[in-house]
Formats: structure tokens, C-alpha cells, sequence
């Protein structure tokens, strides 16, 4: 791994470069053999299970995708994905505006006001309460407030959420200098207005990274529905999940093709997220 | 113009952190108060003062879990950090497939915590050992989750290696701000390999360094997940991490609050440790 | 831009509402009773479901909803800080059943007429779990689990091995499985929980059932009741495989399944999960000898599922109907086929063919319930336990126990000390 780094670091020729390539094809491995294993037991029976290498590794008898049908039956799958999106998808919009215009604001103040300065601490030592002690309050919270549902679930994860994409925001404008805002309102460009025109799009790359690490954080998340909308009939996916598991027995083939199935959406967004990351240096805004 | 930028702000910031404090601040005010009694999480409660407080500083498992956690959030946060960064500079360099590639390092962030639990539950139970025996390795023959010892190994190995994922694509999207004629003209001036990365690649991706590290500590400080999948706090308590202690004896458990009085406590504990570190580290970046 | 974003958010907030308010407006029937019921158990959720479904369909005064989540436990303190409680919970026999009784949550049903049915051993269970005397009886034990040790029918058979009734008698079984070259026994001990299992077993049939609370009123101590059975439980494990705690209860599941152990200590509970690996396999049961006389034996049940009528329940009668129907016979029949359970009503039913081996103790009453369904889960017995197994010191896990017990249990003891003061005169 240590030659890599030096091998990685010499970009300049614009040819292939093979000693990366294959140190990254062999790192394939930590990540192929997992993935492989996922597959091959979300295709098995509950009888094919051993605790032996040899029998965990080999093909399963059939490929028939009972276990997909079944997984999806069992977690009453197009509904639970449809809460599911709607959620994650809300989250980040709401996500990239939001936090984005905050970021943005604390960024550019910080080092000179001390009461921006205070704020930006504020929300981002947010980030290290721990859920537990937020969990009853907040259950009992969103219920006074008539939010004991999927909206509350969302508002909720703006909230949770903002310390880190705020920490990212901030830390992204470090490198964008201010002379490119100076010379809109040189034009007679409204703080606002300039904001919009200049420096959202000139983020690109960050909001994909934001939308990526948002989304895949909302996805996966069970805690905040579990607690929040406890009660209402609507479950996300990593809820209906749950379903596979319980102290006494576990289905882990049903379990592992129902996990198979929900990684299809959030590894498509990141495709398309992770273009967005990579066109930001051919934006050329940056100088 | 200075005050029509100075009110925008206001305008922007004001109703985002009303919102923050509604749904942030406010539970946990909340939680603080309950930190006083001895509220089990439902039915009554007495007022109890600063018991919960007094027993927290006397409670050996507590202790102990601050030690664990505080161990395993160092080394996974370093160990994580120098592999997203190669894997970050390999991923951005000269590939072919270079979508496929960070698709497929992407992976390991998206499968579920139970799928990851079972896998990496099989591979340090039955193939690892069977790995050691082969290569006649005595010390790994048994599986290193149920050895006091090693156990918290592989937590962090789990950890890393769904973490890596995450902070790679952080470091990528900070590689990208890096201008190309920073290194055209590092280039000219005959800056290769080593010297390159340390003289002018790092210091320009120094914010995401930060930004990493504080992500970092903040996920591996309150590792909760990996736990449950790896070892439920074994073998013998040795791998019960603090938010493992908060959860399970305050939501499951009747402890919920002398666990609020755990989790203020490890509240500033944090705050107090990364105010230090930012500025640590914002010193850094303007002495670069 | 700007503006087009802000219309977009403008018109998604405004929809958000609009659903909201929606959702808030779904009329009711006002003639029906809505009863609603959590039960914790989600194994059994397509029973539960079944039973839904007919009953409403025979019920026209009484709409009834069964919900049967996954951490259950969490959704029911949520909604009770909520003060949004269902009318009926259907909880196990342990210790969150006497924090709601303490706690005022659940409601007296001694008048219903149902409980005459109720095998009394479960109710006198019920009776001990709550921390100090309450007057009423606040539950209608539905079900029971039972733990011992499940057996290898057929390599028994074909060793023609009998099944132990004392100690010593388990004992030369075992050395009699190992002379064979075969392990006698599977432990999933890494997932800390089953550590309970052969100690709750072996606890019932070594010390008093009400252990516990004689410990709370400061007449006897864990180190003086435990000895035997931490002593006896260390002699059980070294039967067991090398690293007991390399492997979970799924591994130890699927290897008893395959028959790379003759027996298996754990619970009834276990069956299904046993099953679902090997179909064909046969499974037998008996209680754990862990006494040194065959008399001193008692098997190991506890109160799997029970239904408790929450004192915010509004309506008791329609309750109690949906009680009824739930305790009908048939219905009963068709939870145990389905979950190996065993029935707390009093009468004819078919027990599985595992449980075949209790089925004399569970007949005779001769049962205790789990001695964990004392423990304070926030004090990790399990966990204790595990390391007890790893460091094999039986004087430093007596000690330990004996002194978390008062530290855990504080607010407890304070309360049975009050009581005991109050009620001496």
C-alpha cells in the first residue's frame, strides 16, 4: 500500500497508469469476496447453510429467485421503497439548499464575527449528541407537534444532518475565493442573487458529495422512523427489514436478497452523483 | 452594501438555526433534565440530584468503555484516513474504468449492518482461523472476536472498511478544487512523488484532511452498529463502546437517566476535544 | 433560479400540508370500539394477523388491530412517553413487566372471567415478578417457553443412551458422548444472550425460585445461592466445544442441526431456527438435572407472551372480548403448533412432539420460572456470564454479581426496604 502512494501521487504523464491499476484490482479482492458471499447465500435455502468454508462458498443448488419474491412479499417491498424514496429524496433537496445557503453563510463570517464563529460551533458540535438522549424527547416532541410521521422524519434529518454538510460547505468554500463575489457586487449583484448565480452552481462537486453521503445516511437509517412515526403503519425499507431478524432466528437468505435488492437504488444515485463530483474540476470555475 | 450583505445573512441564518435549536437544542435540554432523576424511560421518576453524575465517575464499566472507545476511534480514524487518501489519489489518477473502480469501492458503504455483521461474523470465526492454521499462524487459530484482546482488531477492521468509502469520496471531491497548473507548474519546478504530495497536494486539500478527521472521530467515537453486528460488547465486556452502554442500558435497559447523565458527559467530552482540534488544525492550514 | 427553487419549495411544503392534514381527517365509525393491540413478538405476526382477520370479521360492534413490530420493546416506551398507549400489550414475563406494574401503566383484570382458566402456576409467576405486592392481577398469560436440553433423537437411539435425570447421571453422559468422539454439547455463547440459557436451567432446579427477591430484602446473597449452580455451570461448559465463545447461536443453531453435537441447552424457542437448517432433523427435550436427587429437579418455564389491559384502555368489556377470542382453544392450538410453545390455559391441547420430554413436568405443574427475569437487563447477567466462561473464577463472578446486584437494583431495594417497613406493623 505505501508504494502506492507514491506511485499515485504521479499524475502528470496522462497515460495509463498500470501500477495503479493493478494494486487497485488486487484491493478488488477485500471488496469482491464480501459482495460474493452476499450473492451466493441470497440465492440459498435455510438448509443449505453450514458452518463449514467449503459449503458457505459453493454455489447455491438453484439460482431461482424464490428468495427475491419472497423478500419482497414479506417486506411488502414497491411500499416500503416508495416511503423510502420519498424520504431520501426530500431529505437531500431540502439538504442541498438548506445547508448549502447556511454552510455558506458561517463560511464567510466565521473568521471574522464571533457571533458566527459561536454559530458554526453550535451546530456542528450537534454532531456528537448522541441519538439515545435525543430519541424520548424527541419522540414525545414531534408527537405535541402533530409530526409523529414520515414529514416530522424528514424535518428531523435536516436537523440531524446539518452539522456535517455545514462542516463540508464550509470547508469546500476555503478553496473558493471571494474575489469571484467581489466582482459580481462590483455589478450591482444582490448578496442573494450572487449566491444563487456564483457560488451554487460553483459547489457542484460538493453537493453531489453531500447528496451522496446524505442520502446513503437516510437510507440505511432505521432508529429516527422506528422512533418517530412508532405506531403509524408506514414502514421505510431498513424497517421492513427488521422483519428478517429476531433474537430467536434469523432468515439471513431472505435478509441478504432483500439487502441486494434496496442497494440498487442509493449505488445508481451515487453513479450519477459521483459524474457530478468528477465534472467539477472541467466546470473550471476554480481559480 | 456592506449592510444589505450583513442582513442576508441574518435573513439566512437566523430561521436555519431556529430550526436547528428546535429539533437539536431543545431535546436535548430535555435530555439534560432527565440526566437528574432516575427516570427509567417510562412511568414515574424521582429527582435525584447529581447522583447519576457521583456514579458515573465510580463506575468501572463506564471507564472502561471510554478507554475502548477512545482506542478504537484513534487508530480507525488514522488507519481510515491514510487508505482513503491513496485510495482517493489512485482512484483520481491516469485509469482505465474509472467509474467501475469507485463504483466498486463505494460498495462496502452500502450493504446493510447485518449483512456486513454475518460476513465479516463468518470470515474471523471460521476462515481466518482456517487461514492461520494453514500458514500455522498459533496466535490466530482461534477466531479474534472471542479474545479479550484482539477482538476490538476486528471492530476496527469492520469499521475501516466501511468507512474508507465514505472519506474517499471526500478526499476526491477535494482533489478536484486542486488546480491542474498548480502542478504543471510544481512540475517545472521538478517536484515528483513524495515531495509533490507533501509540498503541494496536501496542503491544499488540508481542509478535507479536517473535515475527515472530524467525521471520523465523530463515527468511530460513537460506534454503535459494527458493535451490535460484531460482538454485543464481548468477550466479557471488553468491546462495549459508550454509545453501546447509552443505548442499551438507557433505551433497553431501565438506566435511562443515569445513561442521559453518560451521554451529556460524553458530549463535552467530544465538543471540548475537536474545539481543540479545529483550532489545532486551523493553525496548520494557514501555516501551510 | 432563485426563484424557481423557492416556488419548487413553496409548492412541496404546501403539498407536505396538505396530505398531513389528510391523513388527520380519516372518520370513524363512531358505533365500533377500536381496539388496538402490540404484541412483541414478530415471529408470530402472521398468526397474529389471522386472528385479526376473523375476528373482525365475526365482530361488528369491535374493530380490532394487532400490531406485531420488530423492537417492540422501543416502539412501546415511544409511545408511552407519547402517552399514545395501545389497549392491550402483549409482553413476555420479566422484569419490563414489573417496571409497568410498578409504574401504574397497566390495569387490574382480576375481574375477568377468563382467568379462571389460567393454569395457576403462571399466574403465581406473575404474581412474583412484581417488586413489591400489588394488589390485582395485571396480566392473562397467553403462552410459555420452556429451556433444558434439546437431544439428537436419533443419536441417542443408535447409541441406545437414556436420558439423565440427575447430575451425575448427565455427567457420565457425557463422558460416555465424548468416548464416542463426539461433542456432547454446542454453545452459541459470542452472542452473549444464550449464556443465560443452560443458567437459568440449571438455577431453577439449585435455588429457590424467589432467589432474587430474598436478596432484595437482605436475607440471604447471590454468592450463598449461586455457588452450586456457577460451580456446576463451569463443570458444563468443559463439555462444550474448546472456544464456546467463538460462536453465536445461529453457528451453535446450525451445527446442533447437523449434528455436530448430540445435545443442546436452550430453550423451546429455539426449535424453529433448528429446523429451518435441517426439517428432517429429530429433536427431543428434557429438563436440565442439574440436582443431585432426581426430586430436585424442576423444569424451566417462564411466561413467553402475555396480554395486560393498559390502564388508558378506555373500553374493558370490548377488551376482555377480544381477550376471549383470543384464548379460545382453537386459536391457542393453532399459536403453539405454530411457535412450539406451550399453553398457560388449563386443557386439552396437543403439545409438539419435541417438548414430549417436559411434557410430565409441564403436566404436574412441577415448573419455576426463569431466574433472569429478575436480573435488571442494564446489569448484562449475560455478559457477566460470558465472562465467567472466559475466565473461569467462580469467587470473582459471585463477588462481582453480588455487588452489581445492589448498585443495579438500588431503587428496587429502596422501595421492597419501604414496603417491608411500612407493612411490619
Amino acid at each position: 500500500m505505501k508504494a502506492m502512494n507514491v506511485k499515485a501521487t504521479d499524475m502528470k504523464e496522462k497515460k495509463t497508469n498500470w501500477a495503479v491499476m493493478v494494486l487497485l484490482i488486487l484491493g478488488l479482492s477485500t471488496i469482491a469476496f464480501p459482495l460474493y458471499m452476499t450473492i451466493v447465500i441470497a440465492f440459498k435455502k435455510p438448509s443449505e447453510m453450514t458452518n463449514s468454508i467449503s459449503g458457505i462458498l459453493s454455489l447455491p443448488k438453484s439460482w431461482s429467485l424464490d428468495n427475491f419474491a419472497e423478500a419482497m412479499r414479506v417486506t411488502d417491498f414497491w411500499h416500503s421503497l416508495s416511503y423510502s424514496l420519498l424520504i431520501t429524496v426530500i431529505t437531500v433537496v431540502l439538504a442541498i439548499i438548506i445547508h448549502s445557503l447556511m454552510g455558506y453563510v458561517l463560511g464567510r463570517t466565521k473568521a471574522k464575527s464571533k457571533f458566527y464563529s459561536f454559530v458554526y460551533l453550535f451546530i456542528v458540535s450537534g454532531m456528537f449528541v448522541p441519538f439515545a438522549i435525543l430519541m424520548m424527547p424527541l419522540a414525545k416532541q414531534t408527537a405535541e407537534m402533530g409530526l409523529a410521521n414520515w414529514f416530522g422524519v424528514i424535518l428531523l434529518y435536516v436537523v440531524f444532518y446539518m452539522p456535517m454538510n455545514v462542516l463540508l460547505y464550509t470547508g469546500y468554500l476555503v478553496n473558493i475565493p471571494v474575489a469571484l463575489e467581489e466582482a459580481a457586487r462590483v455589478d450591482g449583484s444582490s448578496t442573494w442573487r450572487t449566491y444563487w448565480q456564483i457560488i451554487f452552481p460553483i459547489m457542484r462537486p460538493m453537493h453531489a458529495t453531500v447528496a451522496v453521503l446524505t442520502a446513503l445516511a437516510v437510507w440505511n437509517d432505521v432508529m429516527t422512523p422506528l422512533v418517530i412515526m412508532a405506531g403509524s403503519n408506514t414502514n421505510t425499507l431498513p424497517l421492513a427489514q427488521l422483519n428478517f431478524q429476531t433474537q430467536f432466528g434469523a432468515n439471513y437468505n431472505l435478509a441478504f436478497a432483500s439487502y441486494l435488492l434496496s442497494m440498487i437504488p442509493i449505488l445508481i444515485f451515487y453513479i450519477i452523483c459521483q459524474k457530478q463530483i468528477l465534472n467539477g474540476v472541467t466546470n473550471g470555475a476554480v481559480k | 452594501m456592506k449592510n444589505e450583505r450583513k442582513r442576508t445573512y441574518l435573513m439566512i441564518a437566523l430561521p436555519i438555526l431556529a430550526l436547528f435549536i428546535c429539533f437539536n437544542t431543545v431535546p436535548l435540554i430535555r435530555g439534560v433534565i432527565y440526566s437528574f432523576t432516575n427516570f427509567k424511560g417510562f412511568g414515574s421518576y424521582d429527582w435525584v440530584g447529581l447522583r447519576n453524575y457521583a456514579d458515573l465517575f465510580t463506575d468501572a464499566r463506564v471507564l472502561k468503555s471510554y478507554l475502548f472507545t477512545f482506542k478504537l476511534a484513534v487508530v480507525t480514524t488514522i488507519v481510515v484516513n491514510v487508505l482513503s487518501l491513496i485510495l482517493a489519489m489512485a482512484l483520481n489518477s491516469e485509469i482505465r474504468a474509472k467509474s467501475f473502480f469507485r463504483g466498486a469501492y463505494f460498495l462496502p458503504n452500502v450493504l446493510g449492518a447485518l449483512v456486513v455483521g454475518y460476513i465479516f461474523n463468518y470470515f474471523f470465526t471460521y476462515i481466518l482461523p482456517a487461514f492461520a492454521k494453514m500458514a500455522g499462524i498459533g496466535a490466530l487459530e482461534g477466531s479474534i472476536l472471542s479474545k479479550e484482546g484482539l477482538a476490538w482488531i476486528g471492530i476496527m477492521i469492520v469499521c475501516a472498511w466501511q468507512a474508507v468509502a465514505m472519506n474517499t469520496i471526500i478526499y476526491i471531491s477535494g482533489l478536484q478544487t486542486v488546480p491542474e497548473d498548480v502542478y504543471e507548474a510544481g512540475g517545472l519546478d521538478g517536484a515528483t512523488g513524495w515531495n509533490k504530495f507533501r509540498h503541494l497536494t496536501l496542503p491544499l486539500i488540508m481542509p478535507f484532511v479536517t473535515i475527515n478527521l472530524v467525521l471520523c472521530g465523530k463515527n468511530f467515537l460513537m460506534v454503535f452498529d459494527q458493535i451490535m453486528a460484531l460482538t454485543k460488547g464481548g468477550p466479557a465486556q471488553s468491546t462495549e463502546s459508550i454509545s453501546y452502554l447509552i443505548y442499551n442500558n438507557g433505551m433497553s435497559g431501565g438506566q435511562f437517566g443515569f445513561q442521559s447523565a453518560n451521554a451529556v458527559v460524553f458530549f463535552i467530552v467530544i465538543v471540548a476535544i475537536s474545539v481543540a482540534q479545529m483550532k489545532f488544525t486551523s493553525k496548520k492550514e494557514e501555516q501551510l | 433560479m432563485k426563484g424557481k427553487m423557492l416556488k419548487c419549495l413553496f409548492l412541496g411544503t404546501a403539498c407536505v400540508f396538505a396530505g398531513m392534514s389528510l391523513q388527520g381527517c380519516s372518520s370513524k365509525n363512531s358505533q365500533v370500539t377500536e381496539i388496538e393491540i402490540v404484541q412483541y413478538k414478530p415471529e408470530a405476526a402472521s398468526y397474529f394477523d389471522q386472528v385479526e382477520e376473523e375476528f373482525n370479521a365475526t365482530h361488528d360492534n369491535i374493530h380490532l388491530t394487532i400490531q406485531s413490530p420488530n423492537d417492540a420493546s422501543t416502539i412501546l416506551r415511544t409511545r408511552f412517553i407519547r402517552e399514545d398507549y395501545p389497549d392491550i400489550i402483549g409482553i413476555g414475563g420479566d422484569i419490563n413487566y414489573s417496571y409497568y406494574v410498578d409504574a401504574g401503566i397497566l390495569a387490574d383484570v382480576s375481574d375477568y372471567a377468563g382467568l379462571q382458566y389460567i393454569n395457576q402456576a403462571y399466574l403465581d409467576i406473575d404474581e412474583g415478578l412484581e417488586i413489591v405486592p400489588t394488589d390485582g392481577t395485571f396480566a392473562v398469560p397467553y403462552v410459555a417457553n420452556a429451556a433444558g436440553i434439546l437431544y439428537n433423537k436419533d443419536i441417542f437411539e443408535e447409541h441406545g443412551w437414556q436420558i439423565p435425570k440427575t447430575w451425575d447421571e448427565l455427567i457420565t453422559l457425557c463422558e460416555a458422548i465424548r468416548a464416542e468422539g463426539l461433542l456432547p454439547f454446542e454453545f452459541g455463547f459470542k452472542d452473549t444472550w444464550t449464556c443465560l440459557a443452560p443458567w437459568n436451567a440449571m438455577a431453577v432446579g439449585l435455588s429457590p425460585a424467589d432467589t432474587a427477591k430474598q436478596v432484595n430484602s437482605g436475607n440471604t446473597t447471590f454468592s450463598v445461592e449461586y455457588r452450586e449452580t456457577a460451580e456446576k455451570y463451569m463443570k458444563l461448559i468443559q463439555y462444550g466445544p474448546t472456544d464456546p465463545c467463538a460462536f453465536g447461536y445461529n453457528d451453535a443453531c446450525t451445527a446442533f442441526a447437523r449434528g455436530e453435537s448430540v445435545m443442546y441447552t436452550i430453550g423451546s424457542y429455539a426449535v424453529p431456527q433448528i429446523l429451518s437448517v435441517n426439517p428432517d432433523m429429530n429433536i427431543g427435550s428434557f429438563t436440565m438435572p442439574a440436582n443431585d436427587v432426581k426430586e430436585g429437579n424442576t423444569l424451566n418455564s417462564g411466561i413467553d407472551l402475555q396480554f395486560c389491559v393498559t390502564a388508558a384502555c378506555k373500553n374493558k368489556e370490548a377488551a376482555y372480548e377480544v381477550l376471549d377470542f383470543l384464548l379460545a382453544d382453537e386459536n391457542i392450538q393453532k399459536y403453539i403448533d405454530a411457535q412450539t410453545a406451550i399453553p398457560c390455559k388449563v386443557g386439552e391441547f396437543e403439545l409438539a412432539d419435541v417438548l414430549e420430554g417436559m411434557s410430565e413436568d409441564i403436566a404436574s405443574g412441577n415448573m419455576k420460572d426463569y431466574q433472569d427475569h429478575y436480573y435488571p437487563s442494564e446489569m448484562a447477567v449475560d455478559a457477566q456470564l460470558q465472562t465467567f466462561v472466559i475466565r473461569k473464577d467462580v469467587d470473582a463472578f459471585l463477588e462481582k454479581f453480588d455487588k452489581d446486584w445492589l448498585r443495579y437494583n438500588r431503587d428496587i431495594i429502596y422501595k421492597v426496604k419501604k414496603y417491608e417497613e411500612e407493612h411490619k406493623n
